[in-house]
């Protein structure tokens, strides 16, 4: 059965709060597709332990075929190293230059590198766009780093880019505006300062350190800028569409609807809200009329009658959620499997009890 | 002086007196996204509160959680009360950096002009470890009598999640090795030892009894450890307490005919992958605590339970 969701579609973006099961619904998507007979990339962010190893992928960040898949297409798999990653942006940019080991030095890029926020996000656009252009693939799947809101993924590159932007780096490359000539008449007065509040608030050795910093990137901002203007067209290509994974309370929820507005609004296509893992599986069938015996132990039926009640009155959050946001995107509701997935058959229990709820709606 | 700034210095020291008769303490409660550590850090802001300590409950970032959980009106910067001992407030890095600026700047007019200037606001939003830096800053200032006062015997923060928290607590070390003269370097250094101490910090990391949130969980009490030397507390939440016997759990998964034979190979499975996943724990840090999975969809209900449940 043909999902609609992969309906001319050659990227799909798994985006979500931390937590709430993406990688795993990542890769569960990423099978539909290559058993539908497609080459199929996931790239994955920070897979638990049984995830990686079930996609051959522990250990490595090289694309790895996904050993053991009897497919009709073919599933591959990848976890993005942010590090390599941004260096070996780094490098092409600045056509592996000497001054590169210089950057490669600086305090504050190592710190950019890693753990700056905004970084993770940049490197996997990064790593997504070059295997997209690539065309070795006929659907990539990206799963996205964990922040706090889902739609922190979307912002963080515009932040990124603006601070390499080059009217921010002249600033610090050249507080004085010695080298600016008549440009420095036109600076506003303003601009001194407020650089004198910065360094009222730092010290004179962070500007010159920020001043460094920027004079060594000078050679591939442009680049970065480009790559991303290039990547923001690639995400906004009606070929690419946004899934949402989102699960539990209504925090969770309400974060959702703000992130429904906000993507619409930034041009994206979002196709489905995955709420996920959102109750039992046994809740889910009704098991217990199904039976014929009914259990004597009255301390368990008065438990399975608690837990029953509690998940009954969340549900009533999940279903007002669904009636307001039907008209932007599709809802899923996907139970919590009794057991980790730990192969590739869980996977693909994952992937069939996704496209029988996708029959559904 | 003019009258009022004689009044406010005075009030001022006054706190700095009681602060130093008795350390603030700060908890930093962490974890993976999805495992519940906001609750968590309500709930044991509210238990503190309640043996008489004045207590903040942070949260860091833009966008408040607490807002939408208790349904109030507005989290800011400003600490609002929540409970007669127990105050809200949001932090960013920003904020933090605007009260410090104008504490330090003093001109009003001077620190508007650098905070309303587009290249410095996005700047600070990605500027490696000054967000971080502004958020310790702020949370230690009461212990380093620095800043504007902090009148709180205790300070809860909801802070990042795993691999950010970690960015925050490097940044103090980071900006004073990057930045060795002047005041950011000396107020780095002096942050960095707050953090360390440990009669004033406390750690909580807090963890869901599943392999992802278990296994970053051990990751950060050891890299906190190497590279801190602190100890972290670990907090395994929703911990479902079964009722009935394992033999009498284990009888029905086994009977295909039985009404609850599903219910009963899910409690199985969970029982099963709980005893792994404490002894998993145990071998992490013997200062573990668990929390039972609490059936309650009221904000307030289940944050005053899970309280005295901590």
């Amino acid at each position: 059965m043909a999902m609609e969701l992969f309906k001319n579609t050659k990227i799909l973006v798994c985006v979500g709060s931390g937590g709430v099961g993406k990688t795993t619904m990542a890769a569960a998507l990423a099978v539909i597709e290559a058993k539908a007979g497609k080459r199929v990339l996931v790239l994955t962010i920070d897979p638990a332990k049984r995830l990686a190893q079930t996609l051959g992928i522990e250990g490595t960040h090289d694309v790895t075929k996904v050993p053991g898949q009897n497919f009709k297409g073919t599933l591959y798999a990848s976890v993005i190293d942010h590090k390599r990653t941004f260096d070996d942006f780094v490098l092409r940019a600045s056509q592996h230059s000497e001054a590169v080991q210089k950057i490669f030095n600086n305090s504050l890029y190592q710190q950019l590198s890693t753990n700056l926020s905004g970084s993770q996000e940049f490197t996997s656009l990064e790593k997504l766009y070059s295997c997209y252009d690539s065309g070795d693939y006929d659907l990539i799947i990206l799963d996205t780093p964990p922040t706090k809101h889902a739609i922190d993924f979307l912002n963080a590159p515009q932040k990124l880019s603006f601070l390499f932007s080059e009217g921010v780096a002249k600033w610090f490359r050249d507080p004085e505006g010695k080298k600016l000539g008549l440009i420095s008449h036109l600076i506003q007065s303003g601009t001194k300062q407020v650089l004198k509040v910065l360094e009222t608030l730092t010290g004179s050795q962070f500007i010159r350190e920020l001043g460094d910093f920027f004079i060594n990137i000078e050679k591939w901002q442009e680049k970065l800028l480009q790559r991303t203007v290039d990547v923001q067209r690639m995400l906004i290509a009606p070929t690419t569409k946004f899934v949402l994974v989102t699960s539990f309370d209504q925090a969770k929820l309400k974060e959702a609807e703000y992130f429904i507005r906000e993507i619409s609004k930034g041009g994206y296509h979002l196709d489905t809200v995955i709420l996920n893992r959102i109750f039992p599986s046994w809740l889910d069938q009704g098991s217990e009329q199904n039976k014929n015996k009914s259990s004597d132990n009255m301390d368990l039926n008065n438990f399975y009658s608690k837990m029953k009640a509690y998940y009954s009155q969340r549900d009533v959050y999940y279903r007002q959620f669904q009636a307001k946001i039907e008209k932007e995107a599709r809802v899923l509701r996907i139970p919590d499997l009794v057991n980790d997935i730990s192969d590739l058959s869980g996977l693909e229990e994952l992937s069939l009890l996704i496209e029988e709820r996708q029959s559904k709606t | 002086m003019a009258p009022h700034n004689a009044l406010r210095n005075a009030y001022i020291s006054h706190v700095r007196h009681t602060l130093r008769s008795m350390k603030q303490q700060i908890h930093f409660v962490t974890g993976k996204g999805g495992v519940g550590k906001s609750v968590v850090a309500a709930a044991l802001a509210l238990k503190f509160s309640r043996s008489g300590k004045k207590v903040l409950l942070v949260e860091l970032g833009d966008q408040s959680f607490y807002e939408d959980f208790f349904t109030l009106s507005k989290v800011g910067f400003s600490p609002i009360q929540l409970r007669p001992n127990l105050a809200l407030a949001l932090w960013s890095g920003e904020s933090c950096l605007r009260e410090y600026a104008r504490y330090l700047i003093k001109i009003e007019s001077l620190t508007r002009l650098f905070f309303d200037n587009a290249v410095m606001r996005a700047f600070i939003s990605v500027a490696p470890g000054l967000s971080e830096l502004a958020i310790l800053g702020k949370i230690t200032s009461g212990l380093r009598n620095h800043g504007p006062p902090l009148p709180y015997d205790c300070i809860v923060i909801d802070t990042f999640a795993t691999g950010h928290f970690k960015a925050l607590l490097e940044a103090p070390k980071g900006m004073s090795q990057a930045v060795q003269f002047g005041p950011m370097g000396e107020q780095s250094r002096q942050i960095d030892r707050c953090i360390r101490d440990k009669q004033a910090s406390h750690y909580h990391i807090v963890t869901l009894p599943e392999e992802l949130p278990i296994k970053e969980a051990a990751e950060l009490q050891a890299d906190i450890k190497a590279e801190f030397n602190i100890d972290a507390e670990l907090i395994l939440n929703k911990i479902l307490t079964v009722p009935v016997s394992g033999q009498v759990v284990k009888e029905i998964a086994l009977d295909k005919k039985d009404n609850l034979n599903e219910f009963a190979i899910y409690l199985q499975y969970q029982i099963q992958r709980q005893i792994e996943m404490k002894e998993t724990a145990q071998k992490i840090t013997t200062d573990f605590k668990c929390i039972p999975l609490i059936f309650e969809t009221d904000p307030w209900k289940l944050i005053e339970e899970m309280a005295g449940k901590i």
